[in-house]
């Protein structure tokens, strides 16, 4: 598989994000290099192998229901680019 | 016959159940609808990095308990997937759900339609978790996000395309809401978005098999809703479909101001959720022993409990209806049946009395203030005629509610509701009433036999209730017939 500008346009608007042309070359070449080195695993034979898809035996042990271990309004959105105290500000998704 | 009546229209739905639990799906955050925005959050529910999600394990109960209700099979191993999007109430940037192996698979919830009962197949159901609320009409240039819904558990329940009708749907939804609160895994409220659905609507052809191009509605918060929008898309298709096009696969939204739908985003920019098992969670392993356990404390089901009103009780299916759309009012209606052999008449009371009372308060059954004994004593007192049907509702059953620690017996004799047996009683009053309305009399024993409702109303006022009914209907009868 290949990086080409098709796909790093639809990564674009999965992401939300619009890149700068300079970066745009840039993680051309970063995702392909990631890619190939990642491809380095298709010379292994796999045959009858497994998919392993958990790394390790855990199985769910699950938590109690009980309420425990929030954060106060303040300290949630200290963080946030924008805020009015009680909500967190983000550029108006839907027209109305 | 008209264009659209050679169409049906097939409906598939997609069934959100907030979880009633005390905390969120993968964190301790309260999970409780209401609270100022912003105050039930913490590191994992606002999506912060480094944070790690811990299942609650009520969650897994409750989808358990409501696979086994719908006969679905219980997944032994199921596993949790991301599903990837960007959107503001969403701070992961994915919602953790079950799209591979979800916890139940199969199943089916019977409905009534008009061709009978009906049964609506479930394809599955998955536990995932809730998004945040997004507010867009507060503010002119900002969308504020309130983030104590994220992480909030749903059980996500998809039934097959086997629903024709918006009535259907919504007797679906009432089944649903009603099963969910049966086994008090969630309050089932529609106002609260404790329950909703996103319809997939398609139509064809009558008689052919195939399905169509479905459309789905998102944005239904009511049955009313879903009514007009089912509706309004149904029409929209079968045109499209008659003017030569096609319905296109879309996601739509329904506007309750206009009552039409609007593409929420088409098959160009659908979404590409980029599906990949989720590597913070282990897999879910359930045992016999567990998935045993849970059958063994299943509640008594609507079903069940309609059948054994209907049947054990010899209640009209009307009345079994009613009393079992609440688990509380057909167990307490059993409660009372085992103080009293009329069981007819212990419904008649529960249906026409306390439910109302229930009604007006809002109030639970449970605080009603009359004990099963004074209403079985109540129902006795009518069943020997003692104390009138009319009376026993309209007076002493309200004097009952004003003195809650009153026998009933005692109490209408204090009132003086108890029927006079005596003859001498009945027969002058019934004279008295003749003697006061000579021309009726001349009247009905000139053929205007319905005069007799008249008489029996006067007696019956006069008598201030005591009078039996059906003493005094026949000595009228014999009275006015003599002279």
């Amino acid at each position: 598989m290949t990086v080409d500008n098709a796909l790093i346009s639809k990564l674009e608007k999965l992401a939300r994000l619009q890149l700068p042309p300079e970066q745009r070359q840039q993680l051309l070449g970063d995702l392909n290099a990631i890619l190939e080195m990642v491809a380095k695993l298709n010379e292994l034979d796999t045959e009858g192998v497994a998919p392993l898809t958990y790394i390790s035996d855990a199985v769910f042990l699950g938590r109690e229901d009980v309420v425990a271990k929030q954060v106060d309004r303040e300290a949630a959105l200290r963080n946030a680019p924008d805020q009015d105290g009680q909500y967190f500000k983000v550029p108006k998704v839907i027209d109305l | 016959m008209s264009v659209y009546d050679q169409y049906e229209t097939v409906i598939g739905l997609e069934i959100h159940v907030q979880l009633a639990t005390q905390s969120k799906a993968f964190c301790g955050d309260d999970a409780r609808f209401g609270a100022a925005p912003n105050t039930h959050v913490s590191a994992i529910s606002l999506g912060h990095p480094g944070t790690l999600p811990r299942l609650n394990k009520r969650q897994v109960e409750y989808a358990v308990q409501l696979g086994l209700a719908l006969g679905c099979e219980i997944q032994r191993h199921n596993t949790f997937d991301r599903k990837n999007y960007f959107y503001a109430d969403l701070p992961k940037g994915y919602q953790i759900t079950q799209d591979r192996r979800p916890i139940c698979v199969g199943g089916a919830l019977q409905i009534p339609s008009a061709e009978g009962e009906k049964s609506i197949r479930i394809h599955h159901i998955h536990m995932e978790e809730d998004a945040g609320k997004s507010i867009h009409d507060q503010d002119p240039q900002h969308s504020l996000v309130d983030l104590n819904r994220a992480g909030v558990p749903l059980l996500e329940i998809v039934t097959e395309p086997d629903l024709r009708s918006p009535e259907e749907v919504d007797a679906l939804m009432t089944a649903m809401r009603q099963l969910v609160r049966y086994l008090e895994i969630s309050d089932g409220n529609m106002e609260e978005g404790s329950l909703r659905c996103d319809c997939n609507v398609s139509v064809r052809l009558r008689g052919s098999d195939q399905l169509g191009e479905r459309c789905e509605v998102k944005n239904l918060n009511s049955m009313r809703f879903a009514r007009r929008a089912i509706a309004y898309e149904r029409r929209r298709q079968i045109d499209l479909i008659e003017a030569g096009c096609k319905a296109e696969q879309q996601t739509l939204n329904f506007d309750p101001v206009s009552g039409m739908t609007s593409p929420l985003r088409d098959k160009e920019d659908a979404h590409d959720y980029r599906y990949f098992p989720e590597p913070d969670l282990p897999p879910v392993q359930l045992d016999e022993a567990y998935v045993d356990q849970l059958r063994a404390t299943l509640p008594p089901l609507p079903w069940a409990l309609r059948t054994e009103l209907a049947t054990d009780y010899q209640l009209s299916p009307y009345n079994a209806e009613l009393l079992t759309q609440e688990k509380a009012t057909a167990l307490y209606f059993k409660r009372l049946a085992a103080e009293t052999p009329h069981f007819k008449a212990a419904a008649n009371l529960l249906i026409n009395k306390l439910l109302p009372w229930v009604q007006e308060r809002k109030t639970p059954l449970a605080d009603f203030p009359l004990t099963t004994d004074q209403l079985a004593e109540l129902i006795q007192l009518i069943a020997d005629d003692r104390v009138s049907n009319a009376v026993a509702y309209q007076r002493l059953f309200p004097a009952l509610l004003d003195r809650p620690e009153a026998r009933p017996l005692a109490l209408a004799e204090a009132l003086d509701l108890i029927q006079s047996q005596d003859d001498d009683f009945m027969a002058t009053l019934v004279r008295e009433v003749i003697e006061q309305h000579p021309d009726k009399v001349a009247a009905y024993r000139q053929g205007k036999k319905n005069l007799l409702g008249f008489f029996m109303g006067q007696v019956m006022r006069q008598s201030k209730g005591r009078a039996n009914p059906k003493t005094a209907e026949a000595l009228l009868q014999r009275t006015l017939a003599a002279d």
